[in-house]
């Protein structure tokens, strides 16, 4: 089947539930979106501390590569 | 260690006299009125006459600085003081629209399982979306949308600071980066 006969899912449902939720959480109240940021950010911790290392260890290259030889 | 915890300390600092005035700025203001997104920092907005000055023009937080120490929060990290576990930046009003999105601050009430409602000064969502528009990263475009999306902005009321602060080319060209038509 070429590109411009392929058939694809109708996803605007999805999208609107989406949207919907989106809209909900706005809803909540400040302090239970208070807790939902500090469960975000322990959900996040694993990434941003791996990022850090990440980049810990890009500047010990580019330092390695500093060192005149 | 949670956020409300920190907004808390902001709360007693301001009741301590350590700033005259101060409001809850950046993503954690917007949580206010947009649905939660992540955020490794909390913003306050502060007026100049806070901070102490140096000589040669630097503005210091040194009065900010005593306070915390004194009610135990010593830690310092690349992004701000720790308080609560959370980085905090103090940042001073550094425009006339920063000047008056402080003034306009509103009073929020915060639910605590534990005694009386917290009450913390918070930005308007229309300032806070002005603000973003101004500053124009990327992350601040992608805030401005969802306020717009989850209808969280009177767009009267944002198109008259707009006007007022100048900003209405950059909010024209938000708009043509998001795709969307003026809606103002």
């Amino acid at each position: 089947m070429s590109d411009d006969q392929a058939r694809y899912p109708d996803i605007s449902d999805i999208l609107a539930c989406k949207a919907a939720g989106r809209v909900r959480n706005a809803s909540l109240s400040f302090a239970a979106k208070l807790a939902i940021l500090d469960a975000l950010r322990e959900r996040a911790r694993p990434f941003v501390e791996a990022r850090k290392i990440r980049a810990v260890g890009r500047v010990g290259k580019g330092a390695e590569r500093a060192v005149p030889t | 260690m949670s956020m409300r915890k920190t907004i808390e300390v902001i709360t007693k600092l301001a009741e301590r006299g350590t700033f005259k005035s101060y409001a809850l700025a950046g993503a954690v203001a917007a949580l206010n009125y947009i649905e939660p997104t992540l955020t490794q920092d909390l913003d306050i907005l502060i007026s100049v006459a806070d901070f102490e000055k140096h000589k040669s023009g630097l503005i210091l937080l040194a009065p900010i600085e005593k306070a915390l120490k004194e009610m135990g929060y010593a830690d310092r990290s690349d992004v701000g003081f720790i308080i609560e576990g959370w980085p905090v930046q103090f940042l001073p009003v550094a425009s006339p629209l920063d000047e008056e999105a402080l003034e306009k601050a509103i009073e929020l009430e915060i639910d605590t399982d534990v005694g009386p409602l917290l009450k913390a000064r918070c930005l308007r969502a229309e300032h806070l979306v002005a603000i973003a528009i101004k500053v124009g990263r990327l992350k601040d475009l992608a805030r401005v949308q969802a306020f717009l999306e989850q209808k969280a902005v009177d767009l009267s009321v944002l198109k008259e600071i707009l006007l007022r602060h100048g900003l209405m080319d950059k909010w024209l060209s938000f708009c043509l980066k998001a795709g969307i038509e003026n809606p103002l």
